[in-house]
């Protein structure tokens, strides 16, 4: 399996055939037919039954969206239990066994990925892994699909290939793209890019221009990381407030001496912690 | 035990027995049967309310635990115990509440092996497992005080410091940490939440609810034993909460204009007015009443204001993890019945366990002692029936015990009756019309009934094909779901997988591709095989121009408005009720969103 396998979707040739979603069910062995959508689902066609879809937008664009296997995964770095993997080769992965089903990373993804199996006692998160057991076991050279594309709109290869093949397009027909790869550094980077002839900013809950690139991880981590520091430093000051004011109490008892100096530790001023 | 307790228990059996309905099909139809919750809003009340609520509400056991003993505020020990309680409690009714709300319920333990340190959840879970069973060291002196344990007792006597100092620092972290599980949603989270002080704002609310919920529970436990309110111990805690609130009013003030936000404050929005209703609960209001002396010093007044202060302080842990996410999910989710009843219903039953021991350990000794002097007083006798009064005669506690029983099993019988037990669906859009009944088309949501027969019998079986507008103009018995696939998306006509599973799998590639080209634009056109379904004797549609057909939504309206219009204009009719809207549509249809309407506009 080739390193940082990267899918990159090219909006202007996609004709929206849906061939890819038919491939995806197929290998992944989805039932064909969607079952009833629920109240509140979500309008990019995206369930627990269809893991790649097509977005229809205005002037018959047509959009594909699926797992971005981003390089810093938001819903990796909050399942609690490590759930969600991501392998060393790059795709995301889910284990079942594992994962507990908090729906943790169905709040985190922002762009609104990982889907649930709402209708059932025995559920589990369902997303696009980029095909990786059966490319990891060798069974098939590319996604499945990335081969059903008649178009040649989505195209596999390494991150890097991926790039400057967009980059080339770019250059190649100006006119016709936005001069941006979606993709690039949107959440710190994705294993999915884009080039389109359209803003694909609705493709997240915001658009990620507003939000800047940072991978979303390195936003709970800056708290997280005071934690041990937090716990010894809370633990060490309640300790020494106690001792302080006890000491004063003590002193006051024994009537003997004056209270020592540091007597404010237990004034009303500091119900705060 | 006063009447206000009996009736208050028969009250709260009473919904948990509706619960206790409801906890049945929760476990056996699964979460979409008793939820509203989607893929959009996979956290819900449950989350909001039970889990991150109930946290912060018991956040009075390490607040309380500081005064008394680290700040050494004797006249604040009375207050410890029941604070104490209440925090095992409310962690009890967390972890009760996750069961619900987990997907896989049974894997619950797996924080303890499943490591991920990176994960705010990971941390909290581990904080709460923690804290449980220091919380339960605390309390264990309160069971083992009247017992033969005296050993055991004295030991965690001596151990009570050590393990509140302990409960306190486990507190700072796992409370702020559920402001940090919010961090890593800016896409969702509305910018008056979402800000990265969350953890500090968490924290310092959480104190605040701690004290108000201290004060509430204070006041409600003496009305209901009809004991003489703690006045000086409830207006001192007061004062304390005054100056939490004030606190937290300033920072999130601060932090607002800090971050250059404070104008959305002002917007006028829907989050702008749900910041200041929540801000308002929670915040200004209790504050302004605490910081009258008069009021501090009235149990109505402390109770008002406290009550006040919870609801705001739970709706805050229900905004930041629901309602200002709507703004981005654009998709609104409001819990079902049964999730109120769970929510209500686990309340309830640790709302029983807590009088319980309240009851019968001396958590607050004088409440123990009544209740003792009563249940002396109180014989264990089977009733009788008095035929001459004709009353039943038995004792007190017994009689309570019955209703009690009562109550909880209507209860039952009436929840396992009205409750779901199908999920909730936006169904396959359209039904199919047998003979001369009346569709629904999009139900349960948007639901329009179409009158059928009565459009057959008004233009005649040969003009099926004026609707029945595509390849098949002689056919009623084909559901309009079958080419509209979805109600709102448009969706290609041809069925690839249908036509691959009738054809007989990649073996018969060949019968329309011809070899080594399974593209769409090279293979045969459906007129080659399906002449005679696309024979065009209707004037409607003879060709097709699109690949894809319009969503249901549109294809119907494209339809039915057409003909609606010429109807409503004719003058022959004069029918103008035939172009409105409602005419049809009885329900409101959901918003809708972006995505939609672009592509309703896109079709014209």
């Amino acid at each position: 399996m080739i390193k940082a396998p990267c899918i990159l979707n090219d909006v202007t040739r996609c004709i929206g055939c849906e061939e890819c979603v038919a491939a995806c069910k197929k290998i992944n062995g989805l039932p064909q037919e969607d079952p009833p959508p629920r109240v509140g689902h979500s309008s990019d066609g995206l369930s627990a039954t269809r893991w790649t879809s097509i977005v229809r937008r205005p002037g018959g664009v047509s959009v594909r969206k699926q797992c971005r296997h981003c390089l810093e995964p938001a819903c990796v770095s909050v399942c609690p239990v490590g759930a969600l993997q991501k392998t060393p080769e790059g795709p995301v992965i889910y284990d079942k066994s594992i994962c507990m089903g908090c729906r943790y990373c169905m709040m985190a993804c922002p762009y609104g990925i990982p889907h649930y199996q709402w209708n059932t006692v025995n559920p589990s998160i369902r997303k696009c892994i980029l095909c990786y057991h059966k490319l990891k076991s060798g069974e098939i050279d590319t996604p499945a699909c990335v081969t059903a594309c008649p178009k040649e709109a989505t195209t596999f290869g390494s991150r890097d290939e991926m790039l400057a093949e967009a980059r080339r397009r770019l250059k190649a027909e100006p006119k016709k793209y936005i001069q941006h790869i979606w993709g690039e550094h949107e959440v710190g980077g994705t294993s999915v890019l884009y080039i389109s002839n359209v803003d694909l900013g609705f493709l997240a809950w915001q658009d990620p221009k507003f939000l800047g690139t940072t991978a979303l991880p390195g936003r709970t981590w800056s708290a997280l990381r005071k934690v041990p520091y937090e716990f010894i430093g809370m633990a060490a000051s309640m300790t020494a407030v106690w001792w302080i004011i006890d000491r004063r109490m003590r002193l006051e008892r024994e009537g003997g001496d004056e209270p020592p100096a540091a007597s404010e530790g237990g004034s009303d001023g500091g119900d705060e912690q | 035990m006063t009447r206000r307790v009996r009736i208050t228990k028969g009250i709260l059996w009473l919904i948990t027995g509706l619960a206790a309905a409801v906890t049945i099909i929760r476990f056996t139809r699964g979460l979409g049967t008793v939820t509203a919750l989607s893929d959009t809003t996979p956290w819900g009340l449950w989350v909001g309310f039970d889990v991150m609520g109930g946290v912060a509400l018991a956040a009075g056991g390490f607040v309380i635990g500081a005064i008394a003993h680290v700040f050494h505020r004797e006249r604040y020990h009375h207050a410890v115990r029941p604070a104490i309680l209440t925090a095992l409690l409310g962690y009890a009714a967390v972890a009760v509440g996750l069961v619900y709300d987990l997907g896989l319920p049974w894997h619950i333990w797996h924080p303890i092996i499943f490591w991920n340190p990176h994960s705010p959840l990971f941390e909290v879970a581990w904080c709460v497992m923690t804290y449980l069973t220091i919380l339960f060291l605390e309390f264990l002196p309160v069971f083992l005080e009247r017992t033969r344990f005296q050993g055991l007792y004295r030991t965690l006597l001596r151990l009570q410091l050590p393990l509140i100092i302990l409960g306190i620092s486990v507190s700072t972290l796992h409370q702020s940490s559920l402001g940090t599980l919010l961090l890593i949603m800016p896409f969702r989270l509305h910018p008056l939440w979402y800000t990265p002080n969350l953890p500090e704002l968490f924290f310092v609310s959480a104190i605040c609810l701690g004290l108000v919920m201290v004060i509430f529970e204070s006041s409600v436990t003496a009305w209901l034993y009809e004991r003489e309110p703690r006045t000086r111990m409830l207006s001192g805690l007061a004062g304390f909460a005054a100056g939490g609130l004030a606190f937290y009013f300033a920072f999130r003030m601060l932090d607002l204009w800090h971050r250059g936000k404070l104008g959305l404050a002002f917007a006028g929005t829907f989050e702008a007015n749900l910041f200041w209703f929540e801000m308002g609960l929670s915040t200004i209001v209790p504050l302004l009443l605490f910081l009258i002396p008069k009021v501090r010093r009235s149990h109505t007044g402390v109770f008002i204001a406290s009550s006040l202060g919870v609801i705001g302080f739970l709706l805050n842990r229900v905004d930041a993890s629901g309602l200002a996410q709507v703004w981005a999910t654009r998709t609104h989710y409001f819990p079902m019945w049964t999730e109120f009843v769970i929510s209500l219903g686990i309340v309830s039953l640790f709302a029983l366990i807590y009088l319980f021991i309240q009851e019968h350990f001396p958590v607050e000794k004088e409440i123990l002692d009544e209740e003792e002097k009563w249940r002396q007083r109180q014989l264990f006798v089977l009733p009788r029936f008095e035929r001459l009064s004709e009353v039943w005669l038995g004792n007190e506690a017994f009689a309570s015990r019955r209703v009690y029983s009562a109550a909880f099993v209507v209860a039952l019988v009436l929840g396992l009756t009205l409750a779901p037990w199908q999920p909730l669906v936006e169904a396959s859009p359209v039904e199919r019309a047998r003979g001369g009944d009346t569709l629904r088309v999009g139900f349960p949501i948007g639901t329009v009934s179409f009158p059928h027969a009565d459009h057959v019998k008004r233009l005649g079986k040969k003009n099926c094909g004026i609707c029945h507008h595509l390849h098949k103009p002689g056919d009623v018995g084909t559901p309009c779901s079958e080419c509209h696939r979805d109600m709102y998306l448009p969706t290609r006509i041809f069925h690839h997988e249908r036509h691959v599973a009738f054809l007989g799998g990649n073996e018969a590639c060949g019968r329309c591709h011809p070899k080594g080209e399974p593209k769409a634009a090279t293979a045969k056109k459906c007129s080659e095989c399906h002449q005679k379904d696309m024979m065009a004797k209707n004037e409607v549609v003879t060709k097709f121009e699109r690949p894809t057909a319009p969503g249901l939504r549109v294809a119907a309206h494209g339809i039915c408005i057409h003909c609606h219009k010429q109807q409503a204009k004719d003058p022959r009719w004069k029918k103008p009720d035939l172009f409105r809207c409602a005419t049809c549509h009885r329900t409101p249809v959901p918003q809708g969103e972006a995505v939609l309407e672009a592509s309703l506009k896109s079709e014209g």
